[in-house]
């Protein structure tokens, strides 16, 4: 599923990606080598796994980061931007999945984007060209969500969910992610809406492997993803 | 009948009262305040059954126990809301509790397994070991 490095390690040196690892001991070295081909920067942050992912990543040239108890990913994406924002020269940040359903090559090509000044904050889309890639009762899930979803309809975006996403250093720093859960992604839509940050949707090509289907989000957590959000910033 | 426009009132309340953004003392206070004045209603209700009976038959439910029960599930349901809401600002805090330890924990782990990271120098990271061991935990 990896293909030939792309673009020179050089000239990325001021961007970080950002990868959240809950237990993925069996791939997250193959993924943080394979990215490290091209990403000379790259921060896992070890969400409390019980399997042994932190010891997996040790030896590979990525930063570690370990949650001393397992927090949800949106926390450990917020952990892994604090911890890439401290680092100088720090200029591009890219949130990556540990679980190898993310392509370099897109990443790139998100980057680009951002670097050429014409927006603040790439988000990936799996439903912009059409691709075969994507489940159909996935697809059917996440683009209700997307049509029933006020901020993603603003933005016009056509995949609320998607893990990859590239942020400048104001949007990284402005982002404050509080949903610890995985509504972290509709959080972040809304910020989005709300903010003057100008946002671009590439799309990207999401790699459903039987390994990252059997761990991937299930359909049903959809209902938790929506009472969490339902009461985001209610009382004390 | 009187009972169904009280306990739509008591949603309306509960969901005023829990979509509010900030919770300041006197919140708190009514909520304490509403505490007490059901455990008195409780032990009222107890004591004299055939009063209560009457206020039931004025709003609209057949017996006094019927109404207690009402009186019940409405304070249930602002306890648990007002518990999950509770604890959800408790793992907030816990989450900032342990970003910030494994932020700092990270600083010293990386700075020997990656000794090329141009991250802080010598000096910053004697710093930041006294700071650890200055909080009794061990680096």
């Amino acid at each position: 599923m990896h293909d030939a490095p792309v673009g020179r390690r050089e000239d990325h040196k001021d961007v970080w990606l950002v990868i959240p690892v809950y237990n993925e001991a069996q791939v997250i070295a193959d993924v943080v080598e394979h990215a490290r081909q091209t990403f000379p920067n790259i921060v896992c942050v070890d969400d409390g796994s019980r399997d042994g992912s932190a010891a997996a990543i040790a030896p590979t040239g990525a930063h570690l980061v370990q949650h001393p108890i397992n927090m949800g990913q949106g926390a450990a994406l917020e952990t892994g931007l604090r911890y890439a924002l401290s680092r100088p020269g720090a200029e591009y940040f890219v949130t990556f999945d540990a679980d190898g359903q993310h392509r370099v090559e897109d990443a790139l090509r998100m980057l680009e984007v951002a670097r050429s000044g014409k927006a603040d904050v790439v988000l990936g889309s799996r439903f912009l060209e059409s691709r075969e890639t994507v489940p159909w009762l996935k697809r059917f899930v996440l683009k209700t969500v997307v049509a029933l979803s006020p901020t993603a309809r603003k933005l016009k975006l056509t995949d609320a969910h998607n893990g990859l996403r590239v942020l400048n250093r104001p949007a990284a720093e402005g982002l404050r992610i509080r949903m610890n859960g995985m509504a972290h992604a509709s959080e972040i839509v809304g910020k989005l809406a709300r903010s003057d940050w100008r946002v671009a949707e590439i799309p990207v090509t999401i790699l459903y492997t039987d390994y990252s289907r059997a761990k991937g989000q299930s359909l049903v957590n959809g209902v938790n993803i929506l009472f969490e959000l339902s009461l985001r910033h209610r009382g004390a | 009948m009187v009972i169904q426009f009280l306990l739509l009132l008591a949603v309306a309340a509960s969901l005023f009262y829990f979509v509010r953004q900030q919770h300041g003392v006197r919140l708190q206070a009514g909520k304490r305040l509403a505490f007490v004045a059901f455990l008195f209603f409780a032990a009222y209700a107890v004591i004299r059954p055939d009063d209560v009976t009457w206020v039931a038959r004025r709003v609209g439910v057949g017996r006094g126990a019927d109404l207690v029960l009402y009186a019940t599930v409405v304070a249930f349901v602002f306890v648990v809301i007002n518990f999950y809401l509770r604890t959800r600002e408790m793992e907030r805090r816990i989450t900032e509790l342990a970003r910030a330890v494994a932020l700092r924990d990270a600083e010293i782990l990386n700075q020997h397994r990656l000794p090329t990271s141009p991250a802080a120098g010598p000096d910053a990271e004697a710093a930041m070991l006294a700071a650890v061991v200055a909080e009794g935990k061990r680096p």
